[in-house]
């Protein structure tokens, strides 16, 4: 580490951060709330826009609302903030021993005019993210078929899907029908294809799965289950280029459709720290303070590993964001702690709640309660006398109240099974009736 | 614009006087009357019985009326027909059966609910005309005993005392009564004496410790059925201890020798008769000496005498010790049998009975068939005494009676061995039935149905305990085609040619002809010699002291304005008589009383070792079969399920846990009761209430195990001691459904219970609990809205049923048979429409005071609309920064920042 007090003016150690997604983003504030002025700060960005909110972009592609709403980090910002950022940019090397990186610049789309060029840091992180899962299916590379990760990929979706209103959505879970929504909601008649036997297989269970189909599916999606896709069928279109024409799944079935997206899940971008020699498992391994196997390269959110786990929820990332912010700006440290966490989601306008395990084994007695109608499904799982599971659908009151039951390990049967319809009537004693007979 | 004209077509309210429909009391009531309907009821300050007092039940009365459940036309085998056929086709059949078995195949089974008219008719129509005297009633199965212990020890069925001894007297003994229950004013006035009057004593003589025990300065709890041996002993210990009024013994009674050496040949001494009624000797002598020292004395007695295979002896051995030491006929001493129904006493007057003729005038008397068969010009007169209750039904199954008419009364339910009387119904060629009310247990059993009038349509006399006969008036039209009692017997009756006898226009010309009889040749000695001149020198007749002959020649219009007044009422008596025997004369050939000679028995089946006694009764709110008290819920409040009262002791031997149901068993009867845990009951003995009935419960028709057991003298069954084996019931699970209409549930235990404005059943079961909404889809067809809370370890199960959003059926089960809850929030909710989002949360069964948040908007932290709404209300937030501050909405993963954005602009 360099040292603080300096005799004569030195010039302020310079941290660069490499991937301008929401974890920079939120990392930024951190350190700007804590010390503005310790760092130069560099942020070096693929793309071209400041850093914004990825969940958003199912609402931007369902035109419920405009690119520059989800924009968290405007050019206007990184000023204020005497931050440099260096869009439309990749690093492609790494050169650890003097802690110098070397730079490529996109100047237009086609990648014909590139610029490069070499920047000294003295303390690197890398939050380069995750990309799009590849599945095994063949003859990929033709037109119309897409990712869902960013600004880019809906752009070229949403034109892309003006003349082609035939779409079919790969991948059950959360992006993917994030994904259908959007292209539905604007009147592309959608299809998803999800491997599972139900849609957000880690996060409900069979019933909450097929309550979420059905209101899914009045959005006019349709579903096939426990399917995928094995060949892209093509054709050729005006320009004499191969396009999607149709898709061919395990059963056999072929189906028509003219624009696909693949939303199966993400792979970390581990490269560039593979390649200038960090320690790289699933991703790029850090310890409890978010260090690399170098001690002045930093990484997080995606396309870190952490412990055995990788990171895809906005609540761990965070907290990592906080655990490294406090490391580069202050002298005493916070350890990073992967605590299980509840996924709070909001699919097509229904609220999901979700904890610990999902699926009754013999060990577990499971309370649920189903209102069809309603579209609301709640449902506790409680093993030796505490919640070790939680699926709600619909109403996800006293979500967080479970949470916390859960983290503590707090006896519960007792006050089952009212205990599922909401928090407040957990202090309830059942009421005695007296003693009717004088 | 005058004054007088209103603007609505609300009738002026009027208040008509009546009396209660209930019980024995007899109490006077004041009901606020318009548009046909009932809208309050008051007591009738001017009511000699209650003195504008009334009980839970009877304030209730105008929540029971409505039209609901009321059977509004008769109907032959089931159709609906006009009563023109349906009265031809009685009397064509009675007919055919009259030719082909004689008249003694035809039965009458008439009821203490019946007004005094009702009852002259039915009478006259069978001893005189029809000449069978198969009419008996269920009054047999609660005062017969009383009835024949009076006519033995004063020669006839006379009540001596009034209520008002009960407030003029120094001891009370009240003997197998409950009055707090089943008597609640009587027991009002004994406790306002109390109050009044601190030397009152009153002393409970009862196996079971009850309400009215509760209040008493003496509890007796003597082994059931051994009154005759206490009272035998106080007979004994009166003499032994020079207690006796030997002036009145030897000049207005007769048998004092032989009942004391009776009494003696069976107990030696008092310390014999403690150990016979298993009751501590100091406590008997301190009873004894109340009754000893005290010129005052009322002995009140009721059905823990009565219904006994040895009634009348009991009700002999107490009146003997009255008579024995001259205690009767002055203010505030005298024995006193309090009846149970409302018209029990108006019955024995008209002689309702099928052990007597009419109007106090009985077969063995001499020249009293002929006497009434010159009143009545009957044309088949009968000449001996008919099937008393238990035997009828016996007689019907064994094909001796074709035809049966019951009317006001439910005996499928309330007769002893009640399952044998149903099967004996399906066997006789015809049932006839009166009834108001749909579907009880004995309608069912009918082939022809008459629509009657109800209490509050009724129109006619009815004679308390007391011997006081009141008006009971209309107050509403009868629904459909309902018709007064008299009215379709005297129907019938012209249509089997006895047009001219039965041709009465109205219930005046009724009365005035019963009251004519009880003055028709009417030699009673007791009148003073110089008083009877207007009597032939040599009396032919017969002596009784029922004499209502003053109004031999009532009008129409002083029949409607009569007053309540105690018989007799004749030219000696012109304003009725409070107390009888003021002149120590009794109506037997001596004009003396009768003490007779008893021995005490115990009740004839003795309970075998691994059986308990089982002893019945009433309770507070409920009256007999509950078709009326059935109907509203606040009588529901105060017991709601059939119950058994265990010493735990007996419950620990046969394993029977507190409150859980548990099962009895006699006669391959079943009866199933919340089981009750109280150191109130002897060991060894239990206590079951006699309203509930198969409308009511699964099992519950606790007369259906009662031993067909009477008394040889009177034909009571003894309902206050049947054997029985107690077992528990193994229930797997219990629960509740509440709902907004009748169903037809059939879980091994149910109970249905009146709520608010919806039906709550109680429900258990053997099998395992249900797992779906599929069993209530049975019973609910229209409902297919159903939200279900349920465990996969079948433990508990919730389940709400909805039909446009509204509330239609609630069920909560759980294999936790102790888990209590009060439904009381969900009874409210029947029929209310709920908010699509909260209505699970109905499933709680309680209120819940949790906050309504509103729609969520941001999931992160769940807040809702209302709480955002309310902060930027409050002013204190302008911007989505100051509300992420306050509410910490759109500070985590920011994706409801747009919509909170929204609730700037």
């Amino acid at each position: 580490m360099f040292s603080s007090s300096t005799s004569k003016a030195q010039c302020k150690p310079s941290l660069v951060i490499v991937g301008n997604g929401m974890a920079t983003g939120r990392l930024l504030d951190e350190i700007i709330t804590r010390s503005p002025k310790r760092y130069t700060i560099t942020v070096i960005g693929e793309e071209a826009q400041g850093s914004y909110n990825r969940i958003l972009l199912s609402t931007v592609l369902a035109k419920e609302t405009h690119y520059e709403n989800i924009i968290q980090k405007t050019p206007q910002w990184y000023q204020d903030n005497d931050i440099t950022f260096i869009s439309s940019t990749r690093v492609t090397d790494i050169d650890r021993s003097t802690k110098t990186l070397t730079t490529e610049t996109y100047h237009n789309d086609n990648f014909s005019d590139i610029s490069r060029a070499q920047l000294q840091y003295d303390e690197l992180v890398l939050a380069v993210g995750s990309r799009a899962a590849t599945i095994p299916a063949k003859n990929q590379n033709i037109e119309g078929i897409f990712s869902f990760r960013n600004i880019r990929d809906t752009q070229n979706i949403e034109s892309f899907s003006k003349n082609h209103k035939n779409a079919v959505v790969i991948g059950g879970g959360l992006l993917g029908l994030e994904a259908a929504y959007g292209l539905a909601s604007t009147g592309v008649t959608v299809t998803l294809i999800h491997r599972n036997k139900w849609l957000l297989n880690r996060q409900l269970d069979l019933v909450a799965g097929d309550m979420l189909k059905k209101v899914m599916a009045e959005k006019n999606i349709t579903f096939v289950l426990g399917e995928e896709v094995v060949r892209f069928d093509q054709l050729m279109n005006a320009n004499n280029k191969a396009s999607l024409s149709g898709i061919e799944l395990t059963s056999g079935e072929y189906r028509k459709a003219d624009i696909a997206i693949i939303a199966t899940g993400i792979t970390p971008n581990s490269e560039l720290g593979d390649c200038c020699g960090l320690e790289v498992d699933k991703a790029i391994v850090v310890n409890d303070y978010m260090q690399t196997s170098d001690k002045h390269i930093s990484a997080l959110g995606e396309c870190c590993q952490h412990k055995k786990s990788t990171f895809g929820l906005v609540d761990p990332i965070w907290k990592q964001c906080e655990s490294l912010a406090i490391r580069l700006t202050s002298l005493h440290l916070q350890k990073f702690k992967n605590a299980p966490v509840a996924t709070k989601l909001k699919v097509s306008g229904v609220q999901l709640f979700s904890a610990g395990i999902v699926e009754s084994s013999e060990k577990t007695q499971t309370f649920t309660l189903c209102d069809n109608n309603a579209r609301v499904y709640r449902k506790l799982i409680i093993e030796n006398n505490i919640i070790v599971g939680i699926v709600l659908f619909g109403d996800v009151s006293s979500g967080m109240d479970y949470f916390e039951l859960m983290q503590n390990k707090t006896p519960v049967k007792m006050h089952m099974p009212e205990l599922l319809l909401g928090a407040e009537y957990m202090l309830d004693e059942k009421i005695e009736t007296e003693n009717k007979v004088a | 614009m005058s004054s007088d004209i209103i603007f609505t077509d609300a009738v002026e309210a009027k208040e008509v006087k009546t009396t209660c429909p209930y019980c024995g009391v007899g109490c006077g009531i004041k009901a606020t009357i318009a548009n046909n309907q009932i809208i309050s009821v008051k007591g009738d300050t001017s009511h000699p019985a209650n003195l504008g007092r009334l009980c839970v039940k009877g304030s209730s009365l105008s929540e029971t009326q409505g039209q609901n459940e009321r059977i509004l036309n008769p109907t032959v085998n089931g159709k609906k027909t006009s009563w023109d056929i349906a009265t031809s086709h009685v009397a064509d059949k009675f007919q055919e059966i009259i030719n082909e078995h004689g008249p003694e195949s035809i039965a009458f089974y008439l009821s203490g609910q019946l007004l005094t008219e009702d009852y002259y008719v039915a009478n006259k129509l069978m001893k005189g005309f029809i000449g069978s005297s198969h009419v008996d009633t269920n009054s047999r199965l609660c005062m017969a005993s009383a009835s024949a212990a009076h006519k033995r020890a004063f020669g006839e069925d006379l009540v001596p005392g009034c209520y008002e001894d009960l407030e003029k007297t120094d001891v009370i003994f009240m003997v197998g009564s409950n009055a707090a229950y089943a008597h609640p004013i009587v027991y009002q006035r004994i406790i306002k004496a109390q109050k009044n009057n601190p030397q009152l004593k009153l002393v409970v003589i009862d196996p079971r410790a009850t309400a009215t025990s509760d209040t008493a300065d003496l509890h007796i709890a003597l082994k059931p059925g051994t009154d005759a041996y206490y009272y035998n002993g106080l007979l004994m210990y009166l003499a032994d201890n020079d207690k006796l009024n030997s002036d009145f013994i030897a000049q207005n009674t007769q048998g004092f020798e032989k009942a004391l050496n009776t009494a003696r040949t069976q107990l030696n001494d008092i310390t014999a008769v403690a150990v016979a009624c298993d009751i501590e000797l100091s406590t008997l002598i301190e009873s004894y000496q109340l009754f000893a020292n005290n010129k005052k004395v009322v002995t009140m007695f009721s059905q823990g005498i009565n219904q006994s295979s040895t009634g009348v002896d009991k009700g002999n051995a107490l009146i003997n010790c009255h008579l024995a030491t001259g205690k009767i006929g002055y203010e505030g001493a005298g024995p006193f049998s309090i009846t149970g129904q409302p018209n029990a006493m108006g019955g024995r007057e008209v002689g309702g009975l099928s052990t007597q003729i009419a109007a106090h005038l009985h077969y063995e008397d001499p020249g009293a068939i002929d006497l009434v068969e010159r009143f009545w010009q009957a044309p088949n007169m009968t000449t001996k005494q008919g099937y008393k209750a238990v035997d009828m039904f016996q007689a019907i199954d064994e094909g001796k009676i074709k035809a049966i008419w019951i009317m006001a009364t439910n005996p499928v339910v309330s007769m002893p061995n009640a399952n044998f009387v149903k099967q004996a119904l399906k066997k006789c060629d015809l049932v006839v039935v009166n009834e108001c009310f749909e579907n009880t247990d004995t309608v069912k059993c009918a082939d022809v149905v008459f629509p009657a009038t109800t209490w509050g349509e009724k129109y006619g006399t009815v004679t308390n305990s007391e011997r006081r006969i009141t008006l009971q008036k209309p107050l509403l039209t009868p629904p459909g085609q309902a018709k007064h009692d008299w009215d379709i017997i005297c129907n019938v009756a012209k249509k089997l040619g006895f047009e001219e006898a039965f041709n009465y226009q109205h219930q005046s010309d009724i009365f005035r002809e019963h009251a004519g009889l009880s003055g028709f040749e009417n030699t009673y000695s007791g009148y003073k010699a110089e008083e009877i001149s207007d009597k032939p020198e040599t009396p032919q007749g017969v002596s009784r002291f029922f004499d209502i002959s003053a109004y031999a020649n009532i009008t129409k219009s002083e029949y409607e304005a009569f007053k309540p007044i105690q018989w007799p009422v004749n030219k000696q008596h012109p304003t009725g008589v409070a107390r009888l025997f003021t002149d120590n004369i009794f109506n037997h050939e001596s004009g003396k009383a009768n003490i007779i000679s008893v021995l005490g028995q115990l009740p004839k089946k003795a309970p075998k070792a691994d059986q308990l006694i089982m002893n019945t009764g009433r309770i507070r709110d409920q009256w007999h079969t509950m078709t009326r008290t059935g109907r509203t819920a606040k009588l529901m409040s105060h017991a709601d399920e059939p119950f058994i009262q265990i010493h735990p002791q007996d419950a620990k031997r046969f394993n029977i846990a507190d409150k859980q149901i548990a099962q009895l068993n006699n006669l391959d009867a079943t009866f199933l009761g919340r089981v009750q845990y109280t150191e109130q009951q002897r060991i060894g003995e239990i206590f079951t209430p006699i309203h509930w009935n198969d409308n009511f419960s699964a099992a519950a028709k606790v007369s259906a195990l009662v031993n067909p057991i009477t008394d040889a003298i009177c034909g009571q069954p003894e309902f206050k001691h049947s054997p029985v084996k107690i077992s528990p019931f193994n229930a797997v699970w219990s629960g509740c459904l509440i709902t907004y209409k009748t169903l037809k549930v059939d879980t091994d235990y149910w109970t249905k219970i009146r709520a608010s404005n919806s039906i709550k059943y109680i429900l258990s079961d053997t099998g395992s609990l249900p797992t779906d909404e599929m069993f209530l889809k049975a019973l609910l067809p229209d409902i297919d809205d159903w939200v279900v809370m349920k465990d996969d370890k079948s433990e508990s199960i919730r389940i709400a049923g909805f039909q446009d959003n509204k509330l239609l059926c609630f069920f909560n089960a759980s294999t936790n048979l102790n888990e209590k809850y009060s439904t009381k929030f969900i009874e409210e909710n029947i029929n209310q429409t709920q908010s699509i989002q909260t209505r699970f949360k109905l499933l709680a069964g309680i209120d819940s005071d949790a906050e309504d948040i509103g729609a969520i908007v941001c999931s992160c932290f769940q807040i809702g609309e209302n709480s955002i709404k309310a902060s930027i209300a409050a002013g204190s937030c302008n911007t989505v920064e100051e509300l992420g501050k306050q509410l910490k909405c759109g500070t985590n993963c920011g994706s409801c920042i747009p919509e909170l954005k929204a609730y700037f602009t």
